[in-house]
């Protein structure tokens, strides 16, 4: 099956049937997206002006990235879930999207930045890595995660 | 009454050739909605962490009253960016936004909210030294914070769908619809 069969399927399925016919549903998915966009970047942020000495300072950068990551992964799942119900409904014109593509590629380089990177970086004793890597750690990360949210704005623009 | 002055109000904003013109650039009112939008990160963001920690959820080995604290300027100025956005988007739209249900009930969260942030706020201070460092803050405390991540997220929902016709003026609706929209006979758009 090629991208563009799976996408004419998804739009024809159960989820995409649902999506496009409940307005309040599909509107309900959109604010379980949102919130959970609004706590993955909360958790993005808290650590990433933790490393960049920005916020929480009095506060040890590994207990900071810990705690966040434990939020990230399930602000990330239910991104994730309610993402798939919402192209459900608009498949075909998500294909036909540049944006909708855009957020895909940068999501997909975010979770990867995350959970090749990161994580496995942050999960060592922060004092033994060297500061100015802990910087562009956080630097990377915010713009990545600005990336996909800002590209996932646009898909409604155009 | 009311209903005519907001509207009298609302379509004299709309005549000014900065309102029309910020309706009509597709950048300017884009990079607006999407600055209100994306801030959600930063003002809900820090929020939610302080309330998931008021919950005992998240962070339960740092003082609670250090994350509420320490957070509190980046939230504060992603509230400011919400603010001055969202003054900037309804100054782009005031007619149709007047009257809009979900955006009455919008601004009646937010009141809502904020008076709850202010009693949730007076209380943390009061008894920050029996607490402050317990996994799971007392019971009152944690009702404040689950009903602050309620009405934040009735909040997101009201705001989304603004962008929604469902109840708009002018259509074959309820009173009762048509009351809490603040329609006026004769004046919808």
């Amino acid at each position: 099956m090629d991208v563009m069969s799976f996408f004419t399927w998804l739009e024809g399925s159960m989820l995409g049937h649902i999506a496009k016919s409940y307005g309040g549903v599909y509107a309900a998915a959109q604010t379980v997206h949102l919130a959970s966009m609004a706590l993955l970047g909360g958790t993005v942020l808290v650590t990433d002006l933790r490393l960049l000495n920005v916020a929480l300072r009095d506060v040890p950068s590994n207990v900071v990235a810990d705690g966040a990551h434990k939020w990230f992964k399930v602000a990330l799942a239910i991104i994730l879930l309610s993402g798939i119900f919402m192209v459900a409904g608009v498949a075909m014109k998500a294909y036909y999207n540049d944006f909708y593509w855009a957020k895909m590629a940068a999501l997909a380089t975010g979770i990867l930045f995350v959970f090749a990177v990161k994580r496995p970086l942050l999960k060592k004793d922060h004092s033994r890595i060297p500061g100015w890597l802990l910087k562009l750690v956080a630097i990377a990360s915010i713009t990545v995660w600005f990336t996909v949210a800002a590209c996932g704005r646009w898909i409604g623009f155009s | 009454m009311l209903n005519e002055l907001l509207l009298t109000f609302a379509q004299w904003l709309g005549a000014q050739q900065w309102s029309v013109g910020l309706h009509e650039s597709f950048y300017m009112y884009n990079w607006i909605e999407t600055t209100h939008v994306l801030t959600l990160t930063v003002f809900l963001g820090m929020l939610f962490v302080i309330d998931l920690r008021m919950l005992g959820l998240a962070f339960t080995n740092v003082p609670a009253s250090k994350i509420a604290e320490r957070l509190d300027l980046p939230m504060m100025i992603g509230f400011a960016v919400m603010i001055v956005t969202g003054l900037l988007l309804f100054y782009a739209i005031p007619v149709r936004t007047t009257q809009s249900v979900w955006f009455r009930l919008k601004v009646i969260l937010l009141v809502a909210a904020g008076i709850n942030a202010w009693i949730f706020r007076n209380r943390m201070k009061k008894a920050k030294p029996t607490w402050d460092l317990d996994a799971v803050p007392p019971k009152n405390v944690r009702v404040g914070a689950g009903l602050s991540l309620s009405l934040w997220i009735v909040i997101i929902f009201a705001g989304r769908a603004i962008a929604y016709d469902w109840f708009d003026c002018g259509q074959d609706q309820s009173a009762f619809i048509n009351w809490a929209a603040g329609c006026v006979a004769g004046a919808s758009e």
